[in-house]
């Protein structure tokens, strides 16, 4: 290349010396032939550029070298123009320009000042690499000293120094559509020597300048090596931050209206912008965005996963932050109270996992002024792909528990692929005489909305179990609107505050603990955005939403004291970060969020009074 | 603390020295009661101390019945069964190193000020937490099938340990 153009440069004085080219002469290049920079076959054809500059005949310009500074500057006005109006709307303008007649070169740049001056929103092909190519070449001509011998040399060490933030943007694989790979036969020539002069300009600019193109977090244009009179640009990541939830949206909507294409284009783009930012954002955005390309490429995330590999990530969520926690000890609370005269217990875990909830309810039941009641755990879970019994781990764990703290305990584990194939007849429960019966579900009732008819077989189990109460915490969030791109919307804001919120908790260094919180919401992430039908067990809903349905089925609200209240208070004070942690009480439940955002919602039920009069008709 | 003890022993001495036939010997280590009295009284990064001055200290202070009070001191007399479900559990002195001291501490607690019951009641609820995370796995479970039960160490209360954000 640097060869090359020293050959030109020579060539070029000889030209300029001889005046006898130059302008006014007509003889046009063959500009179709042009297609492969062999050394030999350029020379032949500088002889006979006619007063063109060889450099841009190569790619298929017809220039006159007269007016090459003239172009230059133009094309600089361009580029600066461009480059500082990124957000005023005419952005589309660097992305989106037609190229009228790739001869006229001239003519083109003179119409795009034009354009931006009185900028008319017309609909464009996107030719992006011609105005790119070309203002990477000529953009530095206009740097050098006068002399016209330079110019070359500032042509090769140019880089990538546009005003542009993002080089993928313009990297021909990331263009949608016709334009990047239009029909083979007429512009391919053109096409694949612009692409081959770029690349090649590209490489020598890296090597010269040690920035590479690739994951830009801030693009500094060295104004030292080139003389540069532009302003340094520097792209912040804030303005990243908002361009790639732009995409994100992009991206959603695209998917929405089925424009795959565009999607996987946008999809790319992201995860270059996820780059640049960090923190919370940066995880955010890494994570949509693979749910995005899992829906795009439809390869689905396998939810069969080792159940235990779950119960394990939850176990790091339960450690790093205080939600399920929370969860536990208002639900506790909710049922202690329910237990108060009761010498006989039952609870029903909907999901026992690990169990962690049960060890502190055993306490408070075996420090109750009448002396701890005889208490009986029914945990329901799924079934393990190695066919242990991990229920019954868990339950002998607790007993061991019990026995300790004096509490007369008695387990049953019941494995379950979904909640609705239970039939209260299995669970074997006593009539309310004989115990007291309370149904907990710590994010589980959700899932069944993915099943239809699910959610009211299981609710009408749980009637038929006539509990004394019914304690149920869920994620406060929309996640099940019709409409894809309501869904992602509301997840990004969702799972946003609870990334931030993660962030401002754990300690600076990312402990292993953060990693797999992350990871377990992820999975959620992924499986709001990528699943659909009987995969999408993630179906959030909000507290108003689930109040309808529990009224509808026959449950009447029971509002949690203000016991839960001050514990849940206090655990929050608890957590390092924890001011921006926030309780409130909603209508008898308690909803805990990051700063304004309530994330989870517990609350609690009985059977209304109708169902109970109909129960003893 | 340690002044306190010298200079009672200095005290002591100079005393005895002074009114050797006068007044008997005093020496702090004869009266075990009184130094438990007072050890009661202490707060626990003192009692941490005190467990260093001398053989007899140290047994005494490793006395779970210190840190009971040391836990409730304000409270009104706890039922019978918080003791005996605590020491189950683990005993006042992890309780208090475990629990009692990082929430305390957490919720702006001066040495000394009220210690409500709710606050007795989370560290309970936690510390329980805690235990139960730390007790083994099934018996006869010779497949480790990489599961938490038993194998990791507790973790429930790291919340706990972190460094406060200030």
């Amino acid at each position: 290349m640097l060869s090359r153009k020293r050959i030109m440069k020579r060539d070029h004085e000889e030209i300029y010396g001889a005046t006898g080219y130059g302008s006014g002469s007509g003889a046009k290049a063959e500009s179709s032939s042009i297609g492969n920079p062999d050394k030999g076959k350029l020379w032949e054809e500088e002889q006979d550029a006619g007063g063109m500059d060889e450099l841009l005949a190569v790619l298929g310009y017809k220039v006159r070298s007269s007016e090459m500074a003239d172009v230059a500057q133009k094309l600089e006005q361009l580029e600066m123009v461009l480059g500082t109006a990124q957000e005023d709307g005419i952005s589309h303008l660097s992305c989106d320009s037609i190229h009228y007649n790739p001869s006229d070169l001239s003519g083109w740049v003179q119409s795009m000042l034009t354009e931006l001056n009185n900028p008319a929103t017309s609909n464009l092909d996107p030719v992006l690499a011609n105005s790119d190519s070309n203002s990477s070449i000529l953009g530095q001509i206009n740097h050098s000293e006068p002399s016209k011998a330079q110019y070359q040399q500032q042509i090769v060490v140019s880089n990538q120094s546009q005003v542009y933030s993002d080089d993928s943007e313009y990297d021909l694989r990331a263009i949608p559509g016709v334009a990047a790979y239009p029909p083979p036969k007429s512009k391919s020539d053109l096409e694949s020597t612009r692409k081959r002069m770029k690349t090649s300009i590209g490489s020598s600019g890296s090597t010269g300048y040690g920035s590479s193109s690739s994951s830009p977090q801030e693009i500094e244009v060295s104004g030292a090596v080139t003389e540069s009179t532009r302003p340094v640009v520097l792209i912040d990541s804030q303005e990243t931050g908002v361009r790639l939830v732009h995409a994100l949206m992009a991206c959603a909507e695209a998917v929405q209206q089925d424009n795959l294409k565009l999607a996987d284009v946008l999809v790319k783009h992201m995860g270059l912008l996820a780059a640049s930012q960090s923190g919370a954002m940066r995880k955010v955005a890494t994570y949509f965005a693979e749910a995005l390309a899992r829906r795009i490429y439809r390869i689905y995330p396998q939810d069969s996963l080792d159940p235990s590999y779950t119960d394990i990530l939850q176990m790091h969520f339960y450690e790093t932050c205080p939600y399920l926690k929370f969860a536990h000890f208002t639900a506790n609370q909710a049922i202690l109270e329910a237990f108060a005269t009761a010498n006989r217990v039952h609870v029903i875990d909907f999901g026992l996992k690990q169990g962690m909830q049960w060890p502190a309810l055993m306490q408070a039941l075996a420090l109750r002024p009448g002396g701890p009641p005889a208490f009986r755990l029914t945990g329901i879970g799924p079934p393990q792909p190695d066919n242990t019994d991990a229920l019954q781990q868990v339950g002998w764990k607790l007993a061991q528990l019990a026995e300790i703290i004096g509490v007369e305990f008695e387990f049953r584990g019941f494995v379950a692929n979904s909640l609705a194939d239970l039939e209260p007849e299995m669970l074997e429960i006593q009539p309310p005489e004989v115990e007291a019966v309370a149904v907990n579900s710590v994010f589980e009732l959700h899932r069944l909305l993915a099943r239809p008819g699910g959610i009211e077989k299981v609710l009408s189990s749980i009637k038929a179990m006539k509990p004394k109460i019914l304690t149920v915490v869920e994620q406060e969030a929309n996640h099940n609107g019709q409409v894809f791109l309501d869904r992602f919307t509301e997840a990004l804001h969702y799972y946003s505050s609870l990334f931030d919120s993660l962030e401002g908790s754990g300690a600076a260094p990312p402990s292993q603990d953060l990693v797999m919180s992350e990871l377990y919401l992820g999975r959620q992430i992924c499986n709001v955005v990528a699943c659909e039908g009987m995969d999408r067990v993630e179906r959030h809903e909000t507290l108003i939403q689930w109040r309808n349905r529990m009224e509808t089925a026959g449950f009447s609200p029971v509002h949690l004291g203000s016991n839960a209240y001050k514990q849940a208070s206090m655990l929050l004070a608890l957590f390092a970060g924890g001011d921006g942690y926030r309780v409130e009480e909603t209508d008898g439940c308690l909803m805990l969020g990051w700063h304004t955002r309530p994330l989870i919602t517990t609350s609690a039920w009985q059977l209304s009074n109708t169902e109970l009069t109909r129960e003893l008709s | 603390m340690q002044h306190h003890h010298r200079n009672r022993h200095r005290q002591g001495q100079e005393t005895v020295e002074e009114n050797k036939e006068k007044r008997p010997k005093f020496f702090i280590n004869d009266h075990v009661d009184i130094l438990v009295e007072i050890l009661k009284r202490l707060d626990g990064r003192s009692l941490g101390v005190a467990a260093c001055v001398c053989r007899l200290w140290c047994t005494i202070t490793r006395n779970d019945s210190l840190w009971e009070d040391l836990c409730f001191c304000h409270l009104s007399p706890p039922p019978s069964r918080v003791r005996s479900i605590v020491v189950a559990l683990g005993g006042y002195k992890r309780l208090y190193m475990a629990c009692v001291r990082p929430v305390r501490s957490r919720l702006g607690k001066v040495r000394g000020a009220s210690w409500t019951r709710d606050e007795a009641q989370l560290s309970l609820s936690l510390f329980c937490v805690d235990c139960y995370e730390r007790l083994g796995g099934v018996e006869g479970s010779n497949s480790s099938t990489g599961r938490l039960v038993g194998e990791s160490s507790a973790s429930s209360l790291m919340f706990l340990c972190k460094p406060v954000n200030v």
